[in-house]
């Protein structure tokens, strides 16, 4: 499937560059373009191995060092096509332990998504309009968790630059649809495909939110940002994230990720 | 050395004028350093209390300061396809405007709302997209109308006013911001009215016109009192003295504020009129020079023994105005104090030109054409002939005319218990201001523009999970929904009502608070896990132990924010609270505070310098009992002028107490100018009646020329837009005129008794022992 993504890239920079002209179609055929930049990275970032689970705690922390947790164990399949499914169980906060939430995940299409509510025994279907939403509460959207359409964005690569030691590609990403920022700039590091730092720029093209790996860590192959955070810089809300017991390839069942195992989380994955 | 100052100035007057000269370029130096600081809300510091509480809520709930509303009002209703559109294109544009916190502005088409769609929960924006066919329209109008968090908040209930709330980045200046939006505003096209209310607003653009206005009114009160001048001495060049004084003594005044790094703040930049204003009173050395110059052939001789008679009392006035304003340094509102100071620092100046520079131009002056001038000065004709008929009427008969005094005294102690403490900034403005139409329009059709928090505080994290701490916040918001003035409430308890209703298939009668803390923990949670977290935010804090009451008021009263405090009270007392502590906070709250802080300072201050004043008169003719005669006038004055407030009704508010506490010290020189006269004149005419009658006419002359001076300077403010600035000049009129009257009609009569009294005494030694 990498191959074919990898083709297909290939595929659309040189139409995008036919028309330009002989110095620019020798450029593009050598150096590597935006799109397949970010094509990689989401591959690298988003849908390493063909699942995955992880034990994720969010720290939210306010502009006055307020402190809440989020405790939750992540569990996420790639299906066909570029389809995901994820499944989530909260343990922390406490009110919430044993909530439930599934996201089936579609390439140019709104997700769909289920959350189960054990105070009241009730399962139902959330909409999922805004993509510009916060997941959980944190500064992180779904978008942040769960990736975005390649097409969303128009991406541009700015030039190649060290960043924080490592040698980054420097893209640059306008949206094109709905989203909570206007333009994006991500350094890549040419050696994970993994970003290591964004700013978000919003409509007034103020920078209000950064991102960065703080620890990158290479589990069964896959390079994987073991901590990372998301600080707001117009509000001072940052968001701290550590994925821990990180593993791929553990043949999480397909039959999870239903209404089913909503109410009846699968014990063996979530201790 | 005052004493040798007049005698070198005249001995070398060219070069007393051109070292004034030079000092004041000196001091002007200073000025293209000037900061200006166009904020009311600095008159209270940025660590006091309720400013340092204020920032701390907006930590907790992300709030901010400022916010300025957008009204937005169809008469045939807003639902339709191209007013909806119009909302989306300002709130879009709005967004995009420096000085806005971008992320948190609030209108039908960012606001989260909770909905059930076939089973499916959503939370989106309340107007996700434009309806394009009447059906659309129509499910958008129900989906509002069935939503108690946006009827009156968002969408009026008559479905024809909307609004988009504005927030403000911090420092953000909300009327450039304003000017913006109005500048989009004007570019729509369609039948939509647009109204731009807000305190940032009016605080914001009251600032800025204060500075205008007074760059345009100093100039125009200077160009008025020349005119009266002239017509008053009939030569220029004195009357150019006279301006000039007042000129220089605003800019060494000004000139030293900016040189010790102050800002130049809304009360500093009234500096100017009231120094052209205190420059008047060297007219007594005029007025004496006029009359003086015709009774001596030498002019060095007449400008020396005009200097000597008028001397000591200008010395005294001078004295008891720069204590007026010395005094306010007393107090605790920082650019009163600034403003005070600096103003008995010009206050001095001008009394060190009386001395020097005044002379010294008397001397410059052709003297032939001075002459000629003063001969029309005589105490047979004009405005001294009807002074000596007044002053006649007083003096024969003193007991009538005291009489009339305590008539007076009775009616206004009688106004006075009915004078009303308020303050409303948005009335500062004249009723068809844009500022003004713009808040009543809102209040009339929407929640209100003013917003007072009621932030609830719990034992621990969790506490405001409680369904029992819940219920008791919105049995206390249904409580002041009983308030007219209160025009909308909301809380995280209509959010937890709505998920409620929500979950459970919609039902209406399931818009309630569940049963179980688990549930609203739940329904937290999963409103924070699809909406903007903002949301969720600005009305419980993360860890649960705060909520925040959003109480939307239809008026900037401070008189009702505290009605509502109280109500809010009186319910806790009636029904204590179940662990729960409840404060106030928000703008509403803070103008609330500001009100009243300013308010007490000024009251406080305005005490303090009539007890100063008092000294000084006494101290200036070693005698309380000629102290507390010369008091009268003053004291009357101000007795009817707030018995005159309290008559017509008008709110006792911030400008009108922090002028009254400016003009104490002004008004007082009339008197000390009567009887410091009245008595040099005793010396040489020892019967009582004669005497008096010679002050009524000659310095009387001076006195009348001084209050209508005076009066001019402060006639310019009767045409601002801004109403404290008609209310100052009016009231500064009043004063003047008044004080004027009474020192001319009352103190003669007084003088009259007294010696009476005096001479009684004398005539039974042993009773008066």
């Amino acid at each position: 499937m990498r191959v074919r993504l990898a083709l297909l890239f290939i595929a659309v920079v040189l139409i995008w560059a036919a028309p330009s002209g002989g110095p620019r179609r020798l450029l593009a055929q050598t150096s590597i373009g935006a799109d397949e930049i970010v094509g990689r990275v989401q591959q690298a970032f988003y849908a390493p191995g063909k699942d995955m689970k992880a034990r994720v705690t969010m720290t939210l922390i306010s502009a006055g060092g307020d402190k809440r947790l989020r405790d939750l164990t992540m569990l996420r399949r790639n299906g066909t096509g570029g389809e995901q499914q994820y499944f989530i169980y909260f343990h922390q906060p406490g009110d919430v332990r044993g909530m439930t939430f599934l996201v089936l995940k579609y390439p140019r299409r709104d997700d769909d998504r289920w959350l189960f509510m054990p105070a009241l025994n009730l399962v139902r279907r959330l909409a999922a309009r805004d993509s510009a939403q916060s997941f959980v509460g944190s500064d992180f959207t779904y978008e942040h968790v769960s990736g975005r359409d390649l097409e969303s964005d128009r991406h541009t690569l700015r030039g190649e630059e060290q960043r924080r030691g490592k040698a980054c590609y420097v893209v640059e990403s306008q949206a094109q649809s709905a989203a909570e920022y206007s333009r994006k700039v991500a350094w890549i590091d040419k050696a994970t495909w993994l970003p290591v730092e964004e700013e978000y720029y919003d409509v007034r093209g103020e920078l209000f939110k950064v991102f960065t790996a703080d620890e990158v860590r290479d589990i069964g192959g896959h390079p994987t940002i073991a901590r990372r955070t998301m600080k707001n810089v117009k509000t001072g809300h940052r968001t701290e994230v550590v994925f821990a017991d990180v593993a791929y390839d553990v043949g999480i069942e397909a039959d999870v990720f239903s209404e089913r195992y909503l109410r009846e989380p699968p014990r063996r994955w979530i201790q | 050395m005052l004493r040798r100052l007049p005698e070198w100035a005249v001995t070398w007057p060219k070069l007393t004028v051109a070292l004034a000269v030079a000092l004041t370029m000196a001091f002007a130096a200073w000025l293209p350093g000037m900061r200006t600081d166009t904020d009311p809300k600095n008159m209270l510091p940025v660590n006091s209390d309720v400013r340092v509480f204020n920032r701390q809520v907006e930590q907790w709930f992300g709030l901010h300061e400022d916010m300025i509303v957008v009204g937005i009002v169809r008469d045939g209703g807003l639902f339709d396809r191209a007013a909806l559109e119009a909302v989306g294109r300002l709130t879009d544009r709005i967004v995009r405007l420096p000085g806005v916190v971008a992320a948190d502005v609030t209108s039908v088409t960012t606001a989260d709302n909770v909905v059930a769609e076939a089973g499916t929960l959503s939370v989106q924006p309340l107007l996700p997209a434009i309806p394009v066919t009447a059906r659309d329209v129509e499910a958008f109008r129900r989906a509002v109308m069935d939503n108690p968090m946006v009827v009156d908040r968002l969408v009026s209930a008559d479905g024809r006013a909307t609004a988009i709330y504005v927030p403000l980045e911090r420092g953000a200046n909300g009327k450039e911001v304003a000017d913006r939006i109005r500048t989009l505003v004007g570019e729509e096209r369609g039948d939509l009215r647009f109204y731009v209310a807000g305190d940032p607003v009016a605080r914001d653009t009251f600032g800025s016109e204060m500075f205008r206005q007074m760059a345009l009114f100093a100039p125009m009160a200077g160009l008025l009192m020349l005119i009266a001048l002239y017509a008053m001495f009939r030569n220029l060049a004195l009357a150019f003295t006279i301006v000039g004084v007042a000129m220089m003594a605003t800019v060494w005044s000004m000139g030293l504020l900016v040189a010790i790094g102050q800002p130049v703040h809304i009360m500093s930049s009234m500096m100017p009129v009231f120094l052209m204003a205190i420059a008047t009173d060297s007219i007594h050395i005029f007025n004496e020079f006029y009359f003086r110059l015709r009774e001596v052939t030498d002019r060095r001789r007449a400008v020396l023994d005009t200097i000597d008679t008028v001397g000591a009392p200008v010395r005294y006035t001078a004295l008891a105005t720069a204590a007026g304003f010395g005094v306010l340094v007393i107090g605790g509102i920082v650019p009163v104090r600034v403003f005070g100071l600096f103003t008995a620092f010009g206050t001095l100046v001008i009394r060190l030109m009386s001395f020097s520079f005044i002379p010294a131009v008397m001397m410059l002056v052709g003297e032939d054409r001075l002459r000629r001038a003063s001969r029309h000065e005589s105490m047979d004709a004009g405005a001294s002939r009807s002074l000596a008929w007044l002053g006649r009427l007083s003096v024969s008969r003193p007991r009538a005319v005291v009489a009339s005094g305590v008539v007076l005294l009775v009616v206004a102690l009688v106004g006075l218990p009915k004078i009303r403490i308020n303050n409303n900034m948005v009335r500062w403005f004249r009723p068809a201001s844009e500022v003004r139409v713009a808040d009543a329009v809102i209040n009339e059709r929407l929640g209100g523009s003013s917003l007072l928090y009621v932030v609830a505080s719990g034992q621990g994290e969790d506490a405001l999970k409680d369904p029992a701490a819940l219920h008791y916040v919105e049995a206390l918001q249904r409580d002041l929904d009983q308030e007219d003035v209160v025009g909308k409430t909301t809380s995280v308890v209509d959010l937890v009502k709505r998920v409620n209703r929500v979950m459970l298939d919609d039902r209406p009668e399931q818009e309630r608070i569940p049963d179980s803390r688990a549930a609203i923990g739940q329904y937290l949670f999963l409103f924070g896990m699809a909406a903007k977290p903002a949301t969720l935010n600005t009305l419980i804090t993360g860890s649960a132990e705060r909520a925040n009451l959003w109480v939307q008021l239809k008026t900037w009263d401070a008189g009702v924010v505290e009605q509502v405090l109280n109500r809010s009270q009186a319910y806790q007392r009636a029904h204590p609270p179940p662990g729960l502590r409840f404060e106030p906070a928000g703008i509403a709250y803070f103008n609330l505070v500001w009100n009243r802080e300013v308010l007490r300072d000024m009251i406080w201050t305005f005490l303090a310098a009539l007890a100063v004043v008092l000294v000084i008169l006494t101290v200036s003719f070693r005698s309380w009992r000629w102290g507390l005669v010369s008091f009268v006038p003053l004291g009357l004055t101000i007795l009817l002028i707030y018995g005159a407030l309290g008559y017509v009704g008008k709110d006792l508010d911030m400008p009108v107490s922090v002028l009254s506490a400016l003009s104490l010290g002004m008004a007082v020189d009339f008197a000390i100018h009567f009887i410091r006269r009245y008595r040099q004149r005793l010396a040489d005419d020892p019967d009582t009646g004669r005497a008096l009658l010679w002050t009524v006419a000659r310095p009387g002359k001076g006195i009348v020329r001084n209050a209508v001076l005076f009066s001019l300077a402060f006639a310019v403010m009767l045409f601002s837009s801004l109403t404290p600035y008609i209310t100052v000049g009016a009231f500064i009129m009043a004063m003047m005129m008044l004080s004027a009257f009474f020192t001319l009609f009352y103190l003669p009569a007084l003088i009259v008794l007294v010696a009476r009294r005096d001479r009684t005494a004398e005539h039974h030694p042993a009773r008066a022992r």
